[in-house]
């Protein structure tokens, strides 16, 4: 599951996760949820991701992991966190208190590197898909980029070498398969 | 494929060269990418003044003889249902497309908001992967039946992304259409007159309101045998039958094959055409020997629940185990579609009665 505030990124991040998974043969479903406000509303988006076909509803109980982009709308996703989930979080913005005995945290700071290194704070959730996809290895880091290229309207195309930079910025920013999604047979953990 | 795109592009597979809307969540984003794919295959879509010009709109794209549709959510809907009842009457094949708020217009799409005796089949598809098939069934049997098929979906299913490919479905073939409004008289050599009363031109030979429906209602009669959809599972040996339909149901099935593997005696049965509702289905799962209750998963205050009491009979208890449960915008994305949720429900129905 993935949460932040409308305008960070978070239903094109979770869009590129899932369009990676595809691209790599999953059985991928994504549902996203926003507030009527473009920028500044409640955004979430859930991401489900199988090795066979899928009969879970895109709606789901639990989750194995999370990405936080900020604290303010974060309670639903948290609400929903297994024991022992893997969580990313923006330590940028994200200010609300973690069970760190409880979650596997991981802190990246996505919008300073998106600001500083990047060039464009905008970039900040593409940072934390590289550092997803390195952390969880639940897709490959060629397979995020090629769905970045195609989760990108027409009318932005711009931004892609951005974008690009910033997925391997975050993938390089972090240990790679320090929480890894799937066992070494390939079936999910 | 985001579930909105995917209805659209079957839309398109299967023949639909006119659509007219006016946007209204959750509806809005299927107007938009029939917007942008028709008019590369030729067709035209038209964002309408109101709901009202779109239904107009593709009332008289139908009667040409073209494939085409309208649709809303079920506020929307509301507006159109006075043509809905002279599109049904007058035997036009239009596809109609509800992308309701929730599940709140079940007692729309079934009894229909217009007036007189009409009837239209319903289909609701649970996922992306079954809205594109019944994208298209739905154009093939409203030609099949010269009748309006209604299309369900809500929110859930049009932002939903699953990975599909569109691809076109053989249903069969479908009667001429010498009665299309399209600039020919069809060897009559007189123009045409498509009448929800019966009647034709004035001075020709016609058959009339009692005739005309008469002959529909016996139409009806034969839809309502032979176009039944329904899926059920684990109801062999179950104490309590779950019946729900749309995207609830993919939760509901998720649920009970969980249940089942801990050894709950649960099973489901999922209406796919609300209309004809599937009466046999649910009567004979409902008349197991272990039965002991059946409990309606519905979005909404309780509606279906009144067709299942009427396929049940009273042959055993039928309980309401859903309810309202929306978000603050009113689009019915409660705290119901939760499989951790949907599971304690069914769980209540599975509690023994006490004495």
């Amino acid at each position: 599951m993935l949460t932040g505030i409308g305008g960070q990124g978070v239903q094109l991040a979770a869009q590129v996760i899932a369009r990676a998974a595809t691209l790599e043969g999953r059985g991928v479903m994504f549902f996203g949820v926003y507030g009527g406000m473009m920028r500044g509303g409640n955004t979430d988006s859930t991401v489900v991701v199988s090795d066979g076909t899928l009969d879970a509803p895109p709606i789901i109980a639990k989750t194995w992991s999370a990405i936080a982009m900020h604290h303010e709308f974060w309670e639903p996703t948290r609400a929903k966190l297994r024991d022992g989930a893997v969580l990313l979080v923006n330590s940028t913005l994200f200010e609300a208190e973690i069970d760190r005995d409880r979650y596997r945290v991981f802190e990246v700071p996505v919008t300073t590197l998106a600001a500083t290194t990047v060039g464009n704070l905008l970039a900040a959730s593409m940072v934390m898909t590289g550092a997803y996809v390195a952390i969880t290895g639940l897709v490959g880091l060629e397979s995020a980029v090629e769905a970045m290229r195609g989760s990108i309207p027409s009318y932005r195309q711009q931004h892609i070498e951005m974008n690009e930079r910033a997925i391997r910025l975050g993938h390089e920013s972090v240990e790679a398969l320090a929480a890894p999604a799937w066992q070494s047979t390939g079936a999910p953990v | 494929m985001e579930g909105s795109e995917a209805i659209a592009e079957a839309a398109v597979v299967a023949g639909c060269r006119f659509f007219a809307g006016y946007p209204m969540t959750p509806f809005t984003e299927v107007l938009e990418h029939f917007a942008v794919k028709l008019p590369k295959v030729g067709g035209v879509c038209i964002n309408a003044e109101s709901e009202l010009e779109a239904v107009g709109m593709a009332w008289g794209a139908v009667a040409t003889g073209n494939r085409a549709a309208t649709g809303s959510t079920g506020q929307g809907l509301s507006l159109m249902q006075e043509s809905f009842s002279e599109i049904t009457m007058a035997e036009l094949p239009i596809v109609l497309f509800n992308i309701a708020r929730g599940q709140y217009d079940y007692y729309q799409s079934t009894r229909g908001g217009g007036h007189g005796d009409y009837r239209q089949i319903v289909l609701a598809p649970m996922d992306v992967t079954e809205a594109v098939e019944h994208c298209q069934l739905a154009f093939w049997l409203a030609e099949k039946w010269r009748n309006p098929v209604l299309f369900m979906g809500d929110y859930l299913l049009t932002h939903t992304y699953e990975a599909v490919e569109v691809t076109e479905i053989d249903y069969g073939p479908v009667p001429d259409k010498p009665w299309a409004v399209d600039g020919s008289s069809s060897g009559t050599l007189d123009a045409k007159l498509v009448s929800s009363l019966g009647f034709d031109k004035v001075g020709r030979p016609h058959v009339g309101p009692q005739a005309h429906w008469l002959r529909l209602a016996e139409k009806w009669a034969v839809m309502r045998e032979q176009e039944q959809r329904s899926e059920t599972a684990f109801c062999d040996d179950a104490e309590v039958i779950v019946v729900a339909f749309g995207t609830l149901a993919k939760f509901v099935r998720y649920v009970v094959k969980e249940l089942r593997a801990e050894g709950h005696r649960v099973g489901y049965v999922r209406p796919i055409t609300l209309w004809p509702f599937p009466e046999p289905a649910v009567a004979a799962a409902a008349s197991g020997s272990h039965v002991r209750t059946v409990a309606v998963l519905e979005n909404n205050a309780g509606q279906m629940i009144d067709d299942v009491r009427l396929s049940v009979l009273g042959r055993c208890p039928v309980v309401a185990i859903g309810g309202i449960s929306t978000d603050g915008s009113g689009f019915g994305m409660g705290a119901l579609l939760d499989p951790a949720v949907v599971r304690e429900r069914i769980l209540s129905a599975l509690e023994p009665v006490s004495a």
